[in-house]
């Protein structure tokens, strides 16, 4: 999970590999919020498959790449 | 989960956070008022429950999301300090769990030209850049160091 100066650039770093997925910057930042902003609440607990699945959905992340194990 | 692991990840999440960087497992026993034996065996629970990813050498933390115990190519300034994070949606998820504005530092692995980006109020302050996901979410765990 890299970040790139741009999408030429993460072509080209991937050559001949199967491609993966490229996103915004803004979308993973919005991700990153919602993935993380309670990792260090004094009463976290852990969330399920489909709280985390809803949360790349609502970032836009709908597509077979972004479904989690079920 | 546990109720127990649950509150011994989160007094290590407190820990890393406080000395800034991972807690032994020695360490975290003294603070918990554990022995070291029962705190390896919690995480690795944790580790099998994917809430951290402990070194199968070793048996320290490895990975505590978004925090790295080692050093990566992803350096996070927030709080005050500089953190490793694991990858770059971790190093955006140093600033969101410490709930502050911070800066990135890595390069770009294609042309190895640096990047620097601020964060804040959440938002990247330079939109050019992209994020590279390789492998698919449904192989994460197959091997998360490699993710």
């Amino acid at each position: 999970m890299n970040l790139f100066r741009s999408e030429e650039h993460a072509s080209e770093w991937l050559g001949g590999r199967a491609p993966g997925e490229t996103v915004p910057v803004v979308t993973l930042a919005e991700l990153a919020a919602a993935w993380f902003g309670d990792r260090l609440a004094p009463d976290w607990s852990p969330h399920t498959r489909e709280e985390n699945q809803a949360i790349l959905d609502r970032a836009g992340l709908t597509d077979a790449f972004w479904r989690l194990p079920g | 989960m546990r109720q127990d692991d649950v509150e011994l990840r989160n007094r290590t999440y407190g820990l890393f956070v406080q000395l800034g960087r991972a807690p032994t497992a020695a360490e975290t026993a003294v603070a918990i008022g554990a022995n070291a034996d029962d705190v390896r065996a919690g995480w690795q629970r944790l580790h099998e429950a994917h809430a951290l990813v402990v070194d199968p050498v070793t048996g320290e933390i490895r990975m505590a999301f978004p925090f790295s115990a080692v050093p990566t190519a992803y350096r996070v300034e927030a709080g005050g300090r500089w953190w490793y994070a694991n990858c770059a949606w971790d190093a955006f998820g140093v600033c969101a769990a410490l709930a502050t504005d911070g800066r990135i530092e890595s390069s770009c692995p294609d042309c190895g030209e640096s990047i620097s980006v601020g964060i804040r109020d959440a938002r990247p302050e330079d939109d050019s850049l992209c994020f590279h996901c390789l492998v698919p979410a449904a192989s994460w765990w197959d091997d998360i160091v490699f993710t």
